[in-house]
């Protein structure tokens, strides 16, 4: 297949099909946010409405308690999922072999990232809010998400403890300490700034996940949700809820509003993990 | 190595009593995904065998007939297989879109783009992952629903508009999994390919995709699983009507929007049907899970 004149022509054609796909994809992205950001920054930036507390009936309702609640559960959702994965990726990276078990723990995890985010919202609500009588609350919302979020997280944790170079391990051990203390005073440590940008991407997700929540956090409150047990209303899924089924007739701007907000969030969130693995790069 | 030097190792390695305690609780951190996903199964599964004893098979998942009852349960009907069609119609259609694109758009990052474009697309294709689904939905919702209702003269709502949002949703996962793919592929493949004198293009379709197929097949696959799952986004622009319908421009719904959709007034047998579209929606993605690992373990061999 030697590349004679057609040969020449096709691959320029074919080229050229291949920028347009490529630079498409970054198009999508470009015109997806600033079309948001242009319908809703106004509205987002605006004190009353991000300070504001909502209105059920009327017109003019504000956003607050949503945006503590979506920092609430992001903060809950890590404390619960956070030392798990830790322990787990511990556990996968200096103790496993490879095995029957060590492969099942992975084919399971495997198997969480793809199921359908309504499975989890689904077995939220029954086990912890119907189940364990917890209502729908902040702590049934961060456990189902924390399940949901499992395996990213253990995969970025154990990726980061995987990263520390065998050679102090040994220089460790060499030393007379055992390898608990190895993996406390040495493994960990050395991990410990990979872990931390290991942790941003999940804040993303949970930022944005609306279907787990709906029925395991709620979908609308008036206050400052307060106490773990408290009703909430996390931002994505309040959006969800104001354009479908919400009674106030500004809806739009709430949406708008709402969309925009969240979308910076979870900017900022994104940039904040470059920004954090650069500069974990360069050490 | 002598007798003491091999013992001083032993003991280097060896756990004592409450090092061991503490391994245990990590091995428990570890099974722990194992134990999330026996319990997800059960409570699903639990939670829709009324429907399953109460209707039979038959009615509940090959009949179309979606006419639930809210104030007496017992007196409606509950066949999802409309939403089962939505999901399937709206997954495959938006595969027929989002896998070219997105394969095409890893063989532009890996072969075709310089080093600078192809790191600026592989950034917002990461960016573009991390977009919450609500903000798709809305943005399919007011720009790509009016859009199609102005070209077809339908209402614009339908699996169209849903498999469309879709793309946007799996495409990420299907680029980056794609590209990783050919990253992985040996560099001898397209050095000997190019030093016999083949352009790029026919490299590109000749020796690397065929050399990769199992890695993009599991891509798309992984898209479909999560186009399959994707909630939100399709609820807010396909409709949400309860009829089967193979037209892309007549609203219906998918399993997952049928959830969301009903869930909130749903009690008795009306909710544990909901449910049971959730066991589907669980079988369908351990197929996809399955069949990944069926074909990673051909590729191994």
């Amino acid at each position: 297949m030697s590349a004679g004149k057609d040969g020449r022509r096709s691959d320029r054609i074919a080229a050229g099909v291949f920028w347009v796909l490529g630079m498409a994809t970054v198009a999508l992205l470009l015109f997806i946010i600033v079309e948001i950001l242009a319908r809703g920054l106004l509205t987002a930036l605006n004190p009353k409405f991000f300070l504001g507390k909502p209105e059920a009936m009327k017109a003019g309702g504000g956003i607050l308690p949503m945006i503590v609640s979506t920092l609430y559960l992001v903060v809950l959702t890590i404390a619960i999922s956070l030392p798990i994965s830790i322990g787990a990726a511990i556990y996968m990276s200096e103790f496993a072999r490879r095995g029957r078990v060590s492969g099942s723990i992975r084919f399971c995890l495997d198997s969480l990232s793809t199921l359908p985010s309504i499975v989890f919202g689904l077995f939220g609500m029954t086990l912890f809010v119907i189940y364990f009588r917890w209502g729908m609350c902040l702590l049934a919302g961060a456990c189902t998400l924390a399940i949901l979020n499992l395996p990213i997280l253990l995969r970025g944790t154990e990726e980061a403890i995987r990263l520390v170079p065998n050679t102090y391990r040994e220089a460790s051990m060499s030393l007379g300490a055992s390898k608990w203390t190895t993996i406390r005073k040495v493994v960990l440590p050395t991990a410990m700034p990979g872990i931390m940008t290991a942790t941003i991407l999940p804040i993303g997700r949970i930022m944005g996940e609306s279907a787990a929540i709906i029925y395991t956090t709620g979908l609308f409150v008036r206050n400052i949700p307060l106490n773990p047990l408290d009703t909430a209303a996390p931002l994505a899924g309040y959006i969800w809820y104001a354009q479908s089924e919400a009674l106030v007739n500004d809806y739009r701007r709430i949406v708008d509003g709402g969309a925009a907000l969240l979308l910076i969030m979870v900017l900022a969130v994104y940039f904040l993990a470059r920004y954090l693995g650069k500069r974990y790069q360069q050490k | 190595m002598s007798a003491q030097a091999r013992q001083a190792g032993i003991r280097l390695g060896a756990l004592n009593a409450r090092e061991r305690n503490v391994k245990y609780l990590m091995f428990a951190c570890a099974s722990l995904s194992v134990l999330a996903i026996m319990l997800i199964f059960l409570f699903i599964l639990r939670e829709s065998l009324p429907a399953i004893r109460q209707l039979g098979v038959r009615n509940l998942f090959l009949s179309a007939d979606w006419s639930p009852n809210v104030s007496n349960p017992e007196a409606g009907s509950y066949g999802m297989l409309a939403f089962i069609n939505g999901t399937i119609m709206t997954t495959l259609s938006a595969m027929l879109i989002g896998a070219p694109l997105g394969i095409g758009a890893a063989v532009f990052i890996d072969q075709f783009a310089p080093p600078s474009i192809a790191q600026v697309v592989r950034r917002g294709i990461e960016l573009l992952a991390g977009i919450p689904s609500v903000i798709i939905g809305w943005f399919g919702l007011t720009l790509l629903v009016p859009f199609i209702a102005r070209l077809t003269g339908s209402s614009g709502y339908g699996m169209l508009a849903a498999s469309l949002v879709l793309v946007v949703m799996a495409l990420p996962t299907i680029t980056t999994l794609s590209a990783e793919t050919l990253r992985s592929l040996p560099p001898e493949l397209q050095e000997a390919s190019v030093a016999m004198g083949a352009t790029r293009w026919q490299t590109v379709y000749r020796v690397l995709i065929p050399a990769a197929r199992e890695g993009l097949l599991i891509a798309v696959i992984l898209g479909m699983g999560r186009a399959i799952g994707e909630t939100m986004a399709v609820q807010m622009v396909i409709g949400n009507a309860r009829q089967l319908t193979f037209s892309p421009l007549q609203r219906t719904s998918t399993l997952t929007s049928r959830i969301i959709t009903d869930m909130g007034e749903a009690t008795g047998v009306f909710r544990s049907a909901l449910f049971a579209q959730a066991l589907v929606l669980l079988i369908l993605a351990m197929v996809l899970i399955v069949s990944i690992r069926l074909i990673s373990r051909e590729r191994k061999h």
